[in-house]
């Protein structure tokens, strides 16, 4: 955070503490067990912008790795006793580690071909989970994971979203670096054009491959995080709708943003939330319009849309349009997801 | 300052969405809050949305307009309210929406919660808040064995009750060689196992029993193999739900396997899918019943009375979350108090006879409500007189024998 307050431009330090304040003051303004779902997906969404945003690649099976660290950590809160940042930390490591067999083979695809083995996978973790019950709980799930760290007890979901919130910042964080450092930039000339990237000597796999593995940890580190703080993991977190549901959120804030991930999962959970308690039946109807009206009217997601709105103000401040090395890069175009391999 | 302006606008926009709640703390009294808050948690826009859902939330308000109706003057709660939540079947926004319903609305107790997974995780906060629960819509006996605790009530069925019903009923009635096919996930082998038990108990035997993909939409293999098996089965023991079951029932169909002497008798069946599916599509299939609403005049009353409100015919899960909301009533109208503790203590070993529960009682070691339950059978359309009258309901298994013993894996 430091970096960027020391780096950053006048509006990224604005944004910055506008972001923070928010996220501090987040469970004073909504129900804190909800606060902490949103501090989660935000970072789940975040991890698959890294992908989808930045590499270029519509990975659509986060989902093995968000549930499957969710069940690791819990395994370890329950069975190791570790305290919760731990064992938090060994399911986004075990993520981490299953996601270098799939990248390996996933990368080599691209496109929609990509998104299809990455969802197989997705659903072979799924079933893993479904037949494993002697470990997962099958259906039943992973039920009474602790939640306390060297004995205290941390049950009060306002205290825990605090003790819980530097692990989504640091996740935050370790997006931002990745997207700002040397390797980020080549991630997005990858995007932007593989053949190129590979013509000037970068081994393209192996960039791909290191940016799926790095998402899979931050969605490890998020899908832990989040089975901690409900105190159990179930099926629903490796089933592929959870995939989607993140996706979903990236496309509705900004593909190639990250501030944007952090939007649409603030706006997707609390949507699912308010409507569950509406006596409306249709949830899949009101959040699918949004989605439809978005993607149609907004290409670029709320955050895109807003970012460029504010640019030609920027522009006009800073003669020739000339960027600050912190800024944000250039608001991406949406990755052709068609393109054949 | 625009520019700041947008910015700030655009950030706060995920945010605002929710409103603040937040009500004043709780009163001296002895009613908490001075109000009775019972809450329905259940799917209302997933599968199980016809199967409780929301004709569930009419079923506990006729349960509180009938107890303000029968203690008037004298009733402990004055002020009763019903708040609902849909958990869209999702164990996590059960889980919040459980801790939500306890915290914010001040809910003294949740009810139904269908889905086994929502309904553990419902159990943990009920008791983490202490507060009271009575689950309906799962089947899973977790509930009344490891996972259970002092707060959670198991009220109406579960998959012991399933399998007994019809392993041991069909059995005895004749059907001795079974060949059971099974989804291959945790709840098809639970039932697979409590089959196996119920039918070798009642001098049956398993011919086979296969395993099956899940989800499936083919199961010719299985099919196509049964009436080549030796000894040839006399029953097809079908473990799927919902869509698998529908797919399954189409091709027994297809193959005429009952022209071919294998009956059709089937562990997780409601009323739901017989509407759904159509009663001749499932005509002869044997299966348990909690409850029919047309099984005698006493049901049929109460399902009229329903109808009236809900424009259709009450599954047993809707009949179930009345009689819960109404025994729970029943204990506050007995202690005069709304504290979880008591309304516990008040509903242990409680015998319970009402429209829905006969012969019932709340065991005290495991907190699952015994009581009888039915073998039914599916009517074919030329017998089906009027809308949802699909069922004939061949015997009444007495509620000590339809659950299980108590489970030593509980302790509170």
């Amino acid at each position: 955070m430091i970096l960027r307050l020391l780096a950053g431009s006048a509006r990224g330090r604005l944004l910055l503490a506008i972001g923070l304040f928010l996220a501090l003051a987040l469970p004073w303004m909504i129900y804190p067990p909800i606060a902490m779902d949103i501090a989660c997906w935000a970072l789940f969404a975040v991890s698959v912008d890294l992908l989808l945003g930045f590499t270029g690649l519509l990975s659509f099976g986060h989902a093995a790795f968000w549930g499957s660290s969710a069940y690791v950590s819990g395994l370890l809160a329950v069975h190791v006793g570790l305290p919760f940042p731990v064992a938090v930390l060994g399911g986004a490591l075990f993520a981490a580690v299953i996601a270098v067999p799939i990248g390996y083979l996933a990368v080599r695809l691209s496109g929609i071909y990509f998104a299809m083995v990455t969802l197989a996978f997705a659903q072979m973790i799924y079933f893993i989970a479904n037949q494993w019950r002697d470990v997962t709980g099958g259906e039943n799930g992973l039920q009474g994971i602790p939640r306390e760290m060297f004995g205290v007890d941390l049950s009060d979901s306002f205290v825990f979203y605090y003790v819980g919130l530097p692990i989504v910042l640091l996740g935050l964080l370790l997006a931002w670096r990745i997207v700002r450092s040397p390797f980020g930039r080549v991630l997005v000339s990858i995007r932007d054009n593989p053949s190129r990237a590979r013509a000037l000597g970068y081994p393209v796999d192996r960039y791909r491959l290191l940016s799926f593995v790095l998402s899979a940890f931050l969605a490890g580190l998020a899908g832990g995080l989040f089975a901690i703080s409900h105190g159990f993991a179930s099926l629903q977190e490796v089933y592929w709708t959870t995939s989607g549901n993140a996706v979903m959120m990236v496309v509705l804030g900004g593909i190639g943003t990250l501030w944007g991930g952090v939007i649409g999962a603030a706006l997707v959970v609390q949507l699912n939330d308010y409507l569950s308690t509406s006596e409306f039946d249709g949830i899949g109807i009101v959040t699918g319009s949004i989605f439809i009206v978005i993607v149609l009217v907004f290409r670029k997601g709320i955050w895109g849309t807003a970012r460029d709105l504010l640019a030609p103000r920027l522009k006009r401040k800073r003669p020739g349009g000339a960027k600050s090395p912190g800024d944000d890069p250039a608001p991406a175009p949406a990755p052709d997801v068609n393109a054949p391999a | 300052m625009k520019r700041i302006g947008q910015a700030a606008a655009v950030a706060v926009t995920g945010a605002v969405l929710a409103a603040c709640g937040g009500g004043p703390g709780g009163g001296g009294g002895k009613i908490s809050d001075d109000k009775v808050v019972l809450a329905v948690l259940n799917d209302q826009s997933a599968i199980y949305a016809d199967l409780s859902g929301k004709a569930s939330i009419e079923s506990v308000k006729m349960a509180v307009a009938d107890y303000k109706a029968k203690y008037g003057d004298k009733a402990a709660a004055k002020e009763i309210e019903v708040v609902t939540a849909d958990h869209q079947n999702k164990p996590d926004v059960a889980n919040s929406k459980a801790q939500e319903l306890y915290d914010r609305q001040r809910a003294d107790i949740i009810l139904d919660v269908p889905n086994s997974a929502a309904a553990l995780a419902v159990a943990n906060v009920a008791k983490s808040k202490k507060k009271v629960f009575m689950n309906i819509g799962a089947a899973t006996t977790a509930l009344e064995g490891a996972s259970c605790n002092k707060y959670t009530f198991h009220y109406g069925y579960n998959t012991y009750m399933l399998a007994q019903g019809t392993g041991d009923a069909v059995t005895k009635d004749g059907g001795k060689n079974w060949y059971l096919v099974y989804p291959d996930y945790a709840f098809g082998q639970d039932m697979q196992k409590s089959f196996t038990s119920a039918i070798t108990k009642a001098g049956g035997k398993i011919v086979k029993a296969d395993p099956t993909p899940f989800p499936n939409d083919n199961f010719s293999t299985f099919l196509l193999k049964a009436p080549g098996l030796s000894p040839k089965p006399q029953v097809l023991g079908a473990m799927q739900a919902g869509g698998d079951l529908v797919n399954l029932v189409k091709q027994y169909n297809e193959y005429k396997l009952k022209d071919k002497g294998i009956d059709l008798a089937v562990g997780l069946m409601f009323i739901t899918d017989i509407h759904s599916l159509g009663s001749d599509a499932l005509a002869g299939t044997k299966f348990s019943e909690a409850w029919f609403w047309n099984a005698n005049p006493e049901n049929r009353a109460w399902a009229d009375k329903f109808q009236a409100k809900t424009n259709k015919r009450p599954s047993f899960a809707h009949a179930a979350n009345y009689s819960a909301a109404t025994q729970y009533l029943e204990a506050l109208q007995r202690g005069g108090t709304d504290n979880a503790d008591e309304i516990v203590k008040n509903l242990e070993g409680q015998k319970v006879n009402d429209v829905f529960a006969k012969n019932g009682t709340i065991r005290a070691q495991d907190h699952l409500l015994l009581h009888d339950a039915y073998l039914a059978e599916v009517k074919p359309a030329s017998e089906v007189k009027e809308p949802w009258d699909y069922e004939k309901i061949l015997k009444t298994i007495p509620a000590d024998q339809a659950f299980q013993p108590a489970n030593p894996a509980c302790k509170f």
